[in-house]
């Protein structure tokens, strides 16, 4: 079932809001040797609707190279704008696309860590595909429930959390490789289904 | 003589009328028992009894987020809800009612019957304008929603709701058919608060709070610093 032939982080930053500073902070040379160092080979990025120049530009910022390989792009669920390039002297491949019809398969079947905006419908899909998650809050947001959904999922346990920094990735990125998660309770809940069932057969 | 007759006859309504509104609001509901343990879950089977008629469901899909929980509720829960049932699928939004068809696929049993509701409110209109759409809006949901509450008279039903505000509308005009259709049964509406509410309820869970016969929440601290008449199962998405 599993296909990660290649250890792979996979950063989501959500389908509408693009996500600038987790982007370059994701790409920046401190965070892509850490990852190299870690063993990582592939790195994946969804960045969102209309960022895809702004992404290319990012990528060249950090002496990106594109490469014409093919993409799996069946697989991943994105369409022919995705774009394949190689940082770190070759070391790390790097594929953006802007969205994925098939976010859970591309998490279930290509990532061994993922990097996650605080979106509930994210942060839910790595969870549920029980994959080590790290929550990156976009502070540049009005809206400070996924500041609380974020916390509170680190205070239960289940994730961890960062700040769009090169520095608070990189933290983000060790906790993950040295410390373990607690698993997330499954969501089947029996006196939720007798409520509903006595409901409706009342 | 002819007045008094009239008024006590006025008033006989009236009282009908008001004893109507107090049972089918929400806060004379007796309280079920949701601590029981899970010990008995054969009561779950129980309770099914085996009906003739199939189980009609409407469920409304609005954007994004809301939608997203919508299906994960159905995938946990679709032994009970998807099975052979007939969805009355209420959308206003393409994106979302293209997933719920990529989503309802695979479950070739269900019956769907899709139905258009317009949006509230339209960004940038004036004030004639917005009016206007309000109106509209209002006058559609109501014959979408005659429809489909008359269609599951007499058969096991649910209205499963989690937002966005035209649900508001929707749970507005079913309570308004059970006050005026006086013998009609209950329109069994549950309402799911989203995830992403930890400590406020939303504006649409505030309105709905006071309509829906069931209002769920799924973190405690909403259930027990803001709505202590809602109920708490843990995540449910």
């Amino acid at each position: 079932m599993c296909i990660i032939e290649k250890k792979t982080i996979f950063v989501t930053c959500g389908a509408t809001i693009p996500f600038p500073k987790l982007v370059s902070c994701v790409l920046s040379n401190g965070f892509c040797q850490e990852l190299i160092q870690y063993g990582f080979v592939r790195l994946i990025v969804q960045f969102g609707r209309n960022y895809g120049s702004e992404f290319e530009n990012t990528v060249q910022e950090y002496g990106g190279q594109k490469e014409d390989k093919m993409i799996p792009i069946e697989r991943l669920g994105c369409d022919h704008s995705a774009r394949q390039y190689t940082l770190m002297d070759g070391k790390l491949e790097v594929i953006g696309f802007d969205f994925s019809t098939k976010m859970q398969s591309t998490i279930r079947d290509y990532s061994d860590l993922v990097v996650s905006h605080a979106g509930t419908g994210s942060i839910l899909d790595s969870l549920r595909l029980n994959k080590p998650l790290i929550i990156c809050v976009n502070d540049s947001l009005m809206d400070n429930h996924q500041q609380q959904i974020a916390d509170k999922f680190v205070e239960l346990g289940y994730v961890w959390s960062c700040v769009p920094t090169e520095t608070g990735l990189i933290a983000g990125l060790r906790a993950s490789q040295t410390e373990k998660l607690k698993s997330f309770p499954v969501s089947h809940n029996t006196s939720f289904e007798r409520l509903l069932t006595e409901l409706i057969y009342s | 003589m002819k007045t008094a007759y009239l008024a006590s006859l006025v008033l006989i309504v009236l009282t009908a009328y008001v004893i109507r509104l107090v049972t089918i609001l929400p806060f004379f509901h007796p309280q079920t028992d949701t601590q029981r343990d899970t010990e008995d879950e054969v009561s779950v089977l129980r309770i099914q009894k085996p009906s003739k008629k199939p189980l009609k469901v409407f469920i409304f899909l609005g954007s994004g987020g809301h939608t997203g929980e919508m299906i994960r509720l159905l995938e946990n829960y679709k032994d009970l809800l998807l099975n052979g049932s007939i969805i009355y699928l209420g959308y206003s939004d393409e994106a979302s009612k293209q997933r719920f068809v990529d989503f309802i696929k695979n479950f070739t049993r269900c019956k769907v019957q899709y139905y258009e509701f317009m949006k509230a409110r339209e960004v940038k209109a004036n004030l004639v304008q917005s009016v206007k759409t309000i109106i509209g809006t209002l006058m559609q949901s109501f014959i979408h929603v005659i429809k489909i509450r008359f269609a599951m008279c007499g058969s096991p039903h649910l209205f499963l709701l989690n937002g966005p505000g035209t649900c508001c509308i929707i749970s507005f005009w079913l309570k308004f058919i059970e006050l005026v259709v006086l013998f009609v049964d209950s329109s069994h509406i549950v309402y799911v608060e989203s995830l992403a509410r930890i400590n406020t309820p939303s504006l649409t869970g505030k309105v709905l709070y006071w309509l829906v016969d069931e209002f769920i929440v799924q973190w405690q601290e909403l259930r027990d610093n803001c709505l202590p008449r809602s109920k708490w199962f843990g995540i449910l998405v």
